[in-house]
């Protein structure tokens, strides 16, 4: 099968119109129109992007191997801790989101539950005490207030 | 001044306590990163990159540190090839050949002592190449013109792919694509916000770091959960080393050799580090056939590492002068200077010779820092590498996202990095390289820069950009660099391939 090369070939080459034609768009900069402007090199790229899936399409390669669909849910999930994560940063701090996400992906890697809490709460722990205290770089400490 | 004089000015900068112990700690960190199987030397200069940066190092020594990680991780690979038969990165490949028969014969400390010792001739040899040609280069760089530089970006890209690249047109796509994202925020030279959708935060434009660290590491993570990677491999146990003078000899001219080549197809735009050390290895092969080789020849461990690092070297050489990157590793050095806002190119010898010399003294310290950590230290960086890795891709991950949110202090860089781990991802399962990509976002403002310049001058006759003898011979080389692998690129790789297969057997 050479179906995956032509799917992205298509996306590719939506995306190179789209962006081509956004640059058309542009407002003419302060100033007056020149010969070249702030849409001439977006134009020259998207019609290399163009030539590039257009040739996916018509020349695919072979299909690569996609995992089935319960390892992309898992690696969605992923996605979601890691993202969960970031905004747990902001809002509950660095220890009590570091140490959830950390344990969760040890824990998917392989690791025995409790031995994926122990990672998950020794590394956050170590790594905010040693940017805090000794690199002094600023980690958000969040309600633990430490 | 001449340039024993400036070398010599580097030197007193590279050689002062806290730039040694700068480079101590880079060479640990890198031997360490480049051991690990998957994350490779530009994975590990790109998650430390962010770091140097926010711990507000001063130049000299972030660029220290971050030289003496790159040379650090080049070590750190072979270990893996040896140990674990599998090669960090595509240049590291041929040392597996006769490197892991060596370990299974029981002398896998011999073999890593015998890289070590290949690996810092190889890169000794080529720094003073280095040394030596760089500003040859720069004073000839200063030649160029807008439209010389725009046509040298092109030669960039159009030989990236290397000549054992599979499809050329994927590598333009992934160019084009990086190109793209560079584009984003507001444009320097009129003030025009491009595809910002009035977005604060896109003004700026986003992070090349943002998407190193994305690309290569979050999507490392993703190929390791699909892969159930995270046990790790087994892996040969170390014997105790016997090593005499006699052995360092019997491998020395096929380093020197290797290390020349290496050197050579470092320089040279597209060879890159994987030619350097099969042509390295299959020379030695040839010259002495009386050996083992394939079947853990010491010269077949010496020769490739000896070239692989050679080339390592040779490749900073475009790099610091021309401001053009000729792999993955020297775009994620490039990162660095960047960020650190050295702009390389010629006239980086001519306004900060004291930090282009002091980077090229660090790289020989850095190199004999090595020589003499790895041989007593090997030990300690084997029992690092049996950590598994579902302990270690969590620790590394978050190690990662503390960079990149130390950058700016803002949750959203985060948010963005896991967006270019899915990229990554989906990049990488189509075949679409990702080294163009990064390339692409950090030379794209140049490369736009430079083709207005030739534009505005020529007003606006795009035939400027090829009137010159000098471009016309950049757009030559560009288009031989994309049209050669076409026609040789298949071959060579099967050849690759074979003497890989042949160890199998």
């Amino acid at each position: 099968m050479r179906i995956t090369d032509r799917v992205f070939g298509v996306l590719l080459l939506i995306v190179a119109v789209a962006y081509g034609y956004e640059a058309t768009k542009f407002p003419v900069p302060f100033g007056g129109q020149e010969s070249v402007g702030p849409e001439t090199f977006p134009i020259l790229l998207s019609i290399i992007l163009a030539i590039g899936s257009l040739y996916m399409i018509v020349k695919p390669d072979e299909d690569a191997k996609w995992p089935a669909v319960s390892m992309l849910i898992e690696l969605g999930v992923v996605c979601l801790v890691l993202v969960l994560f970031a905004f747990g940063l902001e809002h509950v701090g660095f220890v009590l989101s570091a140490t959830p996400a950390v344990a969760f992906l040890s824990w998917r890697m392989g690791a025995t539950p409790v031995k994926s809490l122990l990672t998950g709460v020794i590394t956050s722990v170590v790594i905010y005490v040693l940017f805090t205290r000794v690199l002094e770089l600023a980690l958000p400490s969040g309600i633990l207030g430490l | 001044m001449g340039t024993i004089e400036l070398l010599m000015q580097g030197f007193a900068v590279a050689l002062t306590p806290e730039s040694i112990m700068f480079a101590l700690i880079g060479a640990i960190l890198g031997t360490l990163i480049g051991a690990l199987p998957g994350l490779g030397p530009a994975n590990g200069v790109a998650i430390l990159i962010p770091l140097a940066f926010s711990l507000g190092l001063s130049a000299t020594s972030s660029l220290i540190l971050l030289t003496s990680v790159y040379a650090g991780a080049m070590y750190g690979g072979r270990i893996s090839s040896i140990l674990l038969n599998i090669p960090g990165d595509e240049p590291a490949m041929m040392t597996c050949l006769d490197g892991y028969p060596m370990a299974l014969k029981g002398k896998a400390a011999e073999a890593l002592a015998t890289s070590a010792i290949a690996s810092f001739i190889g890169s000794f040899i080529a720094t003073i190449g280095l040394v030596i040609l760089a500003p040859i280069l720069a004073k000839f760089a200063l030649k160029f013109g807008p439209a010389e530089y725009f046509a040298l970006f092109a030669l960039a890209f159009a030989t990236l792919g290397g000549i054992t690249g599979k499809n050329q047109f994927k590598t333009i796509i992934a160019a084009a694509i990086g190109l793209m994202i560079a584009t984003i925020g507001i444009d320097i030279s009129s003030g025009v916000q491009r595809y910002t959708y009035n977005n604060l935060h896109l003004f700026e434009g986003i992070d090349f770091l943002i998407a190193i660290v994305g690309l290569f590491a979050i999507s490392e993570l993703f190929f390791f959960l699909e892969q159930h990677a995270g046990d790790g491999l087994k892996q040969v146990a170390l014997n105790k080393l016997k090593l005499t003078a006699k052995d360092i000899l019997f491998v020395m001219p096929a380093s020197i050799r290797g290390a020349l080549l290496g050197f050579v197809s470092g320089v040279l735009p597209g060879a890159g580090a994987s030619l350097g050390s099969f042509v390295s290895y299959t020379l030695e092969k040839k010259i002495s056939d009386k050996g083992e080789f394939g079947k853990g020849d010491p010269r077949g461990v010496a020769a490739p590492e000896a070239g692989n690092n050679g080339a390592a070297s040779g490749a900073l050489v475009p790099m610091l002068t021309l401001g053009v990157p000729g792999s993955g590793t020297t775009a994620v050095l490039l990162a660095m200077l960047i960020s650190l806002n050295v702009n390389p190119g010629p006239m980086l010898f001519q306004q900060s010779p004291d930090l282009v010399w002091g980077v090229i003294a660090a790289l020989f310290v850095g190199n004999l820092v090595l020589l003499l950590l790895n041989i007593p230290m090997v030990g300690v960086f084997v029992k690092l590498l049996s950590i598994p890795p579902k302990y270690l891709m969590p620790i590394v991950t978050l190690i990662a996202s503390v960079g990149i949110f130390s950058i700016t202090g803002s949750a959203i860089d985060l948010y963005f990095m896991v967006g270019f781990g899915i990229m990554g991802y989906v990049l990488r399962k189509v075949d679409i390289p990702l080294v163009p990509v990064i390339l692409g976002m950090l030379l794209g403002p140049e490369m736009e820069k430079n083709l207005r310049h030739a534009l505005v001058l020529s007003d606006g006759d795009w035939t400027v950009l090829w009137s010159s003898g000098l471009s016309v011979g950049l757009w030559i080389v560009a288009a031989a660099g994309l049209l050669l692998p076409m026609v040789f690129g298949s071959i060579l790789r099967a050849k690759m391939k074979r003497s890989k297969d042949g160890l199998v057997d």
